[in-house]
């Protein structure tokens, strides 16, 4: 105990020597502060969106591929590309796995009926079918539809491009909403039941005719382009011909190993670790290897790669600020302790053990440290936020220069979703200060003070009172 | 019995040829004021060194209550069975006097409940007043350091004192009040006291004078009890 206060008084004792070492101290320990605080909260931030996006798997088929495929079995060099289907069959069976925590279904299927007016109804009909309007093989003429069922496409509700007009959202099998265009062209209004037909293929292209019976529940406004961009504009891709149902309804009328009704998943990985294992699984279970089996790795990089920037930036600021902190600070105390040599041999003189005089030296340099520990973690966290704030900003541009780069002329199959199209990087971090990183900065400045402490002992072991108080006299 | 035996001590210091102690042989009882005289650079310092347990002898033996210190804790025996008076003080120069004397005490783990007023007292009977006290030891004079050096040395109440020079930055006054103590300390309170000294005043006191020369060890004179 009273090596402990004569601690705390030589503190006051030699207060220049000490301020140098203290303001050493504090700086490394703001630097210490602010760094792991960037760190700990990038880590919380990357974890998330690994969760979130990294889990995320999506089969998409390999384009450039395919194109290679294909050139090497044409016969003239010229290459008709589609967009290659995974049969809806697949797509369920592909969603019983041990590796998934869930998966989303879609489905869409091209309708008609015969008493509705659809909008933009005079440009005729369309159809997604394999082969599609491009006139396809054979001598067979396919349907075109003027409207599409779509089964458990509600994004645009969450996105805030559609809403609820009257009525309400479909909730049972066989209930839907239109929108408040196509009611209005047909004087449709809430509990009207209609149906609609609809054809599936087998193998051989035979139609086979389908039937839905749909109540309308609910029309929606509207706020989506009428048009997707770059597509051919008819009553069946206007968007305000969808009619939005469940996915249950949709493939109640599927039939199998026929096609017709498109079924699209967004399969859910219990950990993003299982990507590859799943991968193997589908491509067992029959997928075709033209596809890819991959997570949005483009948003996600671009959403993280910022803060994944701004981590080992402060990571490497504070590797930096430790060994030379550390350095100064083993220095320091290796002069200090020269210094005080003479102070060291009177009280091994008075019999202090050489422990309790480490102890001592030990003590100063904790006491010191633990005032600029509270000083600096204050300090810290006053400056973290900005600092997090600038370094964020040069990284989110460093990281929006570096996708415009690669992401350059994309191939574009039918239907394909452009990668990142809505992905925004983050643009601000909140940063805090938990418990992990109050008790990780303990322990550097208690590996500091110590790191002072050793170099005292090493030093104090080699001194024998006697030569000490002999040498000075 | 002897408090203190010394049997062929000799010392070289490190990394020297010459040795400064030669073959002393002697005994120190309890009871009784030693003094050593000799020149300058005899080796008078040396052997108090080694009797203060500051370092070992090179050859023969220094028996404490008849422990070869060699084998002792000498932390433990410098902390609680000798109180020494350095030549040149060797106090805590940044510390207060008062504060000097207290860590002394806590070293030799001193029971008293208020060594601060303990220590005021020790030092008022060394004619060190409670100002004076307070002071750094910087700021006192060379012979107020060497009366806070005395009641350190006295302050954890050793079994034997040695003193350097004990009186050597003192007026004849003081002079008087410090060797009234050491008498006191050895022919009242039966410690060993061994003085170093070139005072004949001091000398004056002594029940046995002992002499160095040159590292060896003469006898001058022995008072008749
Ligand atoms: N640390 C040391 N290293 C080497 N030699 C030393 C050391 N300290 C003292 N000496 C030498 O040892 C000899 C004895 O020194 P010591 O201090 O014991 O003399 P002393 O009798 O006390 O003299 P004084 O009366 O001047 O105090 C001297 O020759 C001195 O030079
Ligand atoms: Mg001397």
């Amino acid at each position: 105990m009273y090596i402990l206060q004569n601690a705390f008084r030589n503190i006051l004792r030699n207060r220049g020597r000490n301020m140098l070492i203290g303001a050493i101290v504090f700086v490394i320990i703001i630097a210490s502060v602010v760094a792991l605080m960037i760190n700990n909260t990038a880590d919380g931030v990357i974890d998330d969106y690994k969760d979130r996006f990294a889990a995320e798997v999506s089969l998409v088929p390999d384009m450039q591929k395919l194109r290679e495929q294909l050139m090497e079995e044409s016969t003239d060099g010229s290459v008709r590309m589609t967009r290659p289907i995974i049969p809806a069959e697949q797509y369920i069976v592909f969603g019983e796995s041990d590796y998934l925590q869930g998966s989303i279904y879609t489905a869409a299927v091209g309708v008609n009926n015969d008493d509705l007016t659809a909008v933009d109804g005079h440009l005729g009909g369309g159809t997604n079918r394999r082969g599609g309007s491009m006139g396809g093989g054979g001598s067979f003429q396919p349907t075109l539809f003027l409207m599409k069922l779509l089964g458990n496409e509600f994004d645009d509700f969450t996105d805030g491009l559609r809403e609820i007009a009257e009525g309400r959202m479909p909730e049972n099998e066989n209930e839907a909403i239109v929108s408040t265009d196509l009611a209005e062209l047909n004087e449709l209004s809430i509990g009207d039941t209609l149906t609609f037909e609809s054809e599936l293929l087998d193998d051989e292209g035979e139609p086979h005719e389908i039937e839905y019976t749909i109540t309308i529940v609910g029309t929606y406004y509207d706020a989506t382009d009428e048009y997707a961009e770059g597509i051919q504009q008819n009553a069946f891709t206007n968007r305000r011909n969808e009619i939005l149902t469940g996915y249950d309804t949709v493939v109640s009328a599927f039939i199998p190993d026929h096609s017709g009704i498109d079924i699209n998943a967004t399969y859910f990985l219990e950990n993003p670790d299982y990507l590859e294992a799943f991968a193997e699984e589908v491509y067992g279970k029959g997928l075709d290897s033209i596809f890819d089996v991959t997570t949005d790795e483009a948003s996600y990089n671009k959403i993280v790669g910022p803060v994944e920037g701004l981590k080992s930036i402060s990571l490497t600021f504070m590797i930096i600020v430790l060994i030379f902190g550390g350095t100064i600070i083993a220095l320091l105390s290796s002069i200090a302790i020269r210094e005080r040599k003479y102070e060291i041999g009177v009280l091994r003189a008075m019999g202090m053990k050489k422990q309790q005089v480490a102890f001592g030296l030990w003590s100063e340099m904790l006491l010191i440290t633990c005032f600029c520990l509270v000083v600096g973690i204050g300090a810290g966290m006053m400056v973290a936020q900005p600092v997090t704030d600038m370094l964020l900003e040069h990284q989110i541009e460093a990281a929006e220069a570096s996708v415009s780069q690669t992401s350059g002329p994309m191939i574009m199959g039918m239907g394909a979703v452009p990668a990142n199209s809505d992905a925004e990087p983050l643009e601000n971090i909140d940063i805090s200060l938990g418990l992990i990183t109050i008790l990780q900065i303990i322990g550097i400045a208690l590996v500091l003070a110590s790191l002072a402490g050793i170099v005292s002992i090493s030093k104090i072991t080699k001194y024998e009172p006697i030569k000490i108080l002999m040498e000075r006299n | 019995m002897s408090v203190l035996v010394l049997n062929e001590v000799s010392y070289r210091y490190e990394g020297t040829k010459k040795a400064v102690l030669k073959d002393i042989s002697l005994s120190f009882d309890n009871g009784k004021v030693y003094t050593i005289v000799g020149k300058s650079g005899s080796g008078k310092s040396t052997l108090l060194s080694l009797i203060a347990g500051l370092d070992v002898c090179g050859t023969g033996e220094i028996l404490y209550g008849g422990s070869d210190l060699k084998k002792l804790d000498r932390d433990n025996y410098r902390a609680k069975s000798i109180g020494v008076i350095f030549q040149s003080f060797n106090l805590l120069t940044n510390a207060t006097a008062v504060e000097n004397i207290v860590l002394s005490m806590h070293i030799s783990g001193r029971k008293e409940k208020d060594k601060k007023m303990f220590a005021y007292e020790l030092l008022e009977k060394v004619g060190i007043d409670k100002e004076t006290a307070d002071r750094k030891i910087l700021k006192l004079s060379g012979g107020e350091q060497q009366r806070v050096g005395i009641a350190r040395a006295l302050s954890h109440n050793p079994d034997v004192i040695i003193a350097d020079e004990p009186t050597g930055n003192l007026d004849r006054d003081t002079e008087e009040d410090v060797l009234n103590i050491f008498t006191s300390l050895a022919h009242e309170e039966n410690k060993c006291v061994i003085i170093v000294t070139h005072s004949k005043k001091v000398t004056s006191i002594a029940d046995e004078v002992w002499g160095m020369h040159a590292g060896r060890l003469l006898a001058v004179e022995q008072k008749a009890q």
